[in-house]
């Protein structure tokens, strides 16, 4: 027998054993945890406003305050608000609560059929005034800085357009614009959701809405494992093998499970304004978005906008939220591309000290 | 297409030959012709009308449209599998579709209509959740053949490890199943699937408010009525209420009083100083 031959049947038997041991501490560590070792969003905060099912969070300071205006974090309907404090040490809201920065949080609730008529008429007029309204009124101050994600930098951007008088100082994070900019610059993993929403037509998506009366969570997580089919393929094998290593690995992979399991269903109106006047009609770039009757006019945007956008975002990719510069009517726009994608921007481990951090000295300036 | 031994028109003209053998005509048995007795009268009778008839089905089976049992290539059709797999379950699905696009009546079969329909577009649903899945099935065998060739050609550059070996096939079943939900192919079939997955969910529904309507049960079109009228209204209460209180507030207003007040004004910064 060669030498090489030794070499590779030595290197089968090495690996064989690392991989029955990898898996045997892994089964050993999976049968010791229960549910509630994976706790996610636990920064300590009280509630201090609620209107039907949304809830307002205010998050205990850890630290001196540097920043005078609070800011009001706003995530979106597909997904939940948690993702910003997925654990402690990867959370963007104790980042800036670390720096100094006073922190309000708003819980959209979980929508169920008897929401299936919310429009984002009622999450902007409403529910997103209402807290401002509350927030301005608490502290006693004329404006806040507002922080949009996602979608919830859609409701941000109009509520800005349609009350500019309440908003300090625009932030947003991972927020479409122009929907059907997905192919500038002609990555074909990134857009997926933009070409097939657009793939569908108006009566498909009302027909949807009409059956499910929401626009359910679990379709929308197939939709996302559809967008990533070799990751989703090696999830629950190599990708749980891989965190085998140690526990605190595999918890940080089980919280990040945990959030994605707690997907709301979209309500079903508010769902048709965001498939068919913004993915399909691309409407909000175009200046035509209208919200009970007025115009979302993103030229009446003249206070400062801080975007932030992640490089490797296949979900919002990065000229779909760029395309903002050129449409706010303010002159001071700033960006910051972030290494990472659609949810690493928030939950990496290299995106930790440079997020928050980003956040706080931009708003500081313009305190 | 070549007759088969075993077609409606080889039975008809096999039956028109028996009765001729059966009452031959006197022409036929070269005799002169002579007085018709009425019980031979009537037979003949009988026998005119007897080969009018099959003549006329004949005819009217040559004009097609119905499923003719009786022939082998029908018979063979029943059971190809692409007739299953193809526009519709078959026998049963044409049957399905003559008592569903058949003449509707005032009275008789409602409900047995719409169970009928709903079986339908279960079919219907299970047909295009098929093609969809040929054709993420065809991308997984472009992935395959891709890998196979990638070992093929660059033996020397492979992984060594089980690991590297699974890591390279995720990364071309990665990049290959991306292409394919990119192609007109794959967002048409999600499309129908979608479509067609709605459809029974409402049909469901239809046959569902049929026995709450029978049960004195409020219907799923009802309720949602009913949210949609209390939306509506708890808009209008909270615009008044905010037209009450604070008039400017739900409406574009050029900031006044707010955008004057300072920072310097603010009650946190005065605690500060």
């Amino acid at each position: 027998m060669t030498a090489a031959k030794k070499t590779t049947a030595a290197r089968a038997v090495a690996e064989f054993s690392d991989f029955s041991l990898k898996l045997t501490r892994g089964q050993r560590m999976l049968q010791r945890l229960k549910d509630e070792d994976v706790q996610i969003a636990t920064a300590d905060k009280e509630v201090v406003f609620r209107r039907d099912k949304v809830t307002l969070y205010r998050y205990k300071a850890t630290a001196k305050r540097t920043v005078d205006v609070p800011v009001l974090v706003a995530y979106g309907q597909i997904g939940r608000y948690t993702m910003t404090d997925l654990q402690e040490d990867r959370s963007m809201l104790r980042n800036l609560l670390a720096l100094g920065v006073d922190v309000y949080a708003v819980d959209w609730g979980n929508p169920s059929r008897s929401d299936r008529w919310l429009t984002f008429e009622d999450y902007v007029d409403d529910y997103l005034n209402e807290c401002v309204e509350f927030i301005c009124r608490e502290q006693s101050i004329p404006s806040i800085n507002l922080l949009g994600i996602c979608e919830g930098g859609v409701f941000s951007l109009c509520y800005t357009a349609l009350y500019p008088h309440r908003v300090k100082n625009l932030v947003l994070t991972i927020t479409p614009v122009d929907f059907h900019q997905d192919q500038a610059e002609g990555r074909k993993a990134h857009g997926l959701l933009n070409l097939w929403t657009r793939g569908l037509g108006a009566d498909d998506i009302d027909q949807l809405i009409e059956a499910n009366g929401n626009l359910p969570g679990e379709l929308m997580s197939y939709v996302f494992a559809q967008m990533t089919p070799g990751a989703t393929l090696s999830k629950y094998n190599i990708g749980l093998l891989d965190t085998f290593d140690d526990e605190k690995k595999l918890l940080n992979f089980l919280r990040m499970e945990k959030w994605i399991a707690d997907r709301p269903h979209h309500p079903g109106e508010a769902a048709k304004q965001l498939l068919v006047n913004l993915y399909k009609n691309n409407e909000l770039i175009r200046g035509e978005f209208k919200l009970a009757g007025r115009t979302v006019d993103l030229r009446k945007i003249k206070i400062p906008v801080l975007n932030i956008f992640a490089k490797e975002d296949h979900i919002i990719p990065p000229k779909t939220t760029q395309a903002l510069g050129g449409a706010v009517g303010t002159k001071d726009y700033t960006e910051i591309g972030l290494e990472g994608g659609h949810v690493g921007v928030f939950v990496s481990g290299k995106s930790q000290g440079i997020l928050g951090k980003g956040i706080h000295d931009w708003l500081l300036k313009r305190d | 297409m070549s007759e088969s031994p075993f077609s409606f028109e080889s039975w008809a003209t096999a039956q028109a030959a028996m009765l001729k053998s059966m009452f031959p005509t006197p022409a036929d048995a070269g005799g002169a012709p002579a007085a018709v007795p009425p019980l031979q009268e009537q037979f003949e009778e009988l026998r005119d009308t007897w080969t009018e008839s099959i003549n006329r089905w004949s005819e009217f089976v040559k004009e097609g449209g119905a499923f003719d049992f009786s022939k082998p290539e029908s018979l063979r059709a029943m059971f190809a599998p692409e007739r299953w797999l193809g526009n519709g379950a078959g026998v049963f699905d044409i049957g399905l579709r003559q008592v569903l696009e058949g003449p509707k009546y005032a009275t008789l079969f409602d409900l047995d209509r719409k169970l009928l329909e709903l079986r339908q577009l279960a079919t219907r649903r299970d047909q295009n959740v098929a093609a969809f899945q040929a054709v993420l099935m065809k991308g997984w065998n472009t992935a395959f053949a891709k890998f196979s060739k990638e070992l093929a050609s660059s033996r020397e550059k492979l992984p060594s490890t089980w690991r590297g070996m699974t890591d390279r096939w995720l990364s071309v079943v990665n990049d290959t199943m991306i292409d394919v939900h990119r192609t007109d192919e794959f967002v048409e079939a999600q499309k129908q699937m979608l479509r067609s997955a709605s459809d029974y969910r409402l049909q469901e529904r239809k046959i569902a408010e049929a026995w709450c309507d029978a049960m004195h049960i409020p219907t799923r079109s009802e309720m949602d009525e009913v949210q949609r009228t209390v939306t509506e209204l708890r808009r209008q209460v909270r615009a008044l209420q905010r037209g009450a209180s604070e008039p400017m507030s739900g409406a574009i207003q050029p900031a006044t009083s707010a955008r004057k007040r300072t920072a310097a004004s603010s009650p946190r910064r005065a605690r500060r100083s």
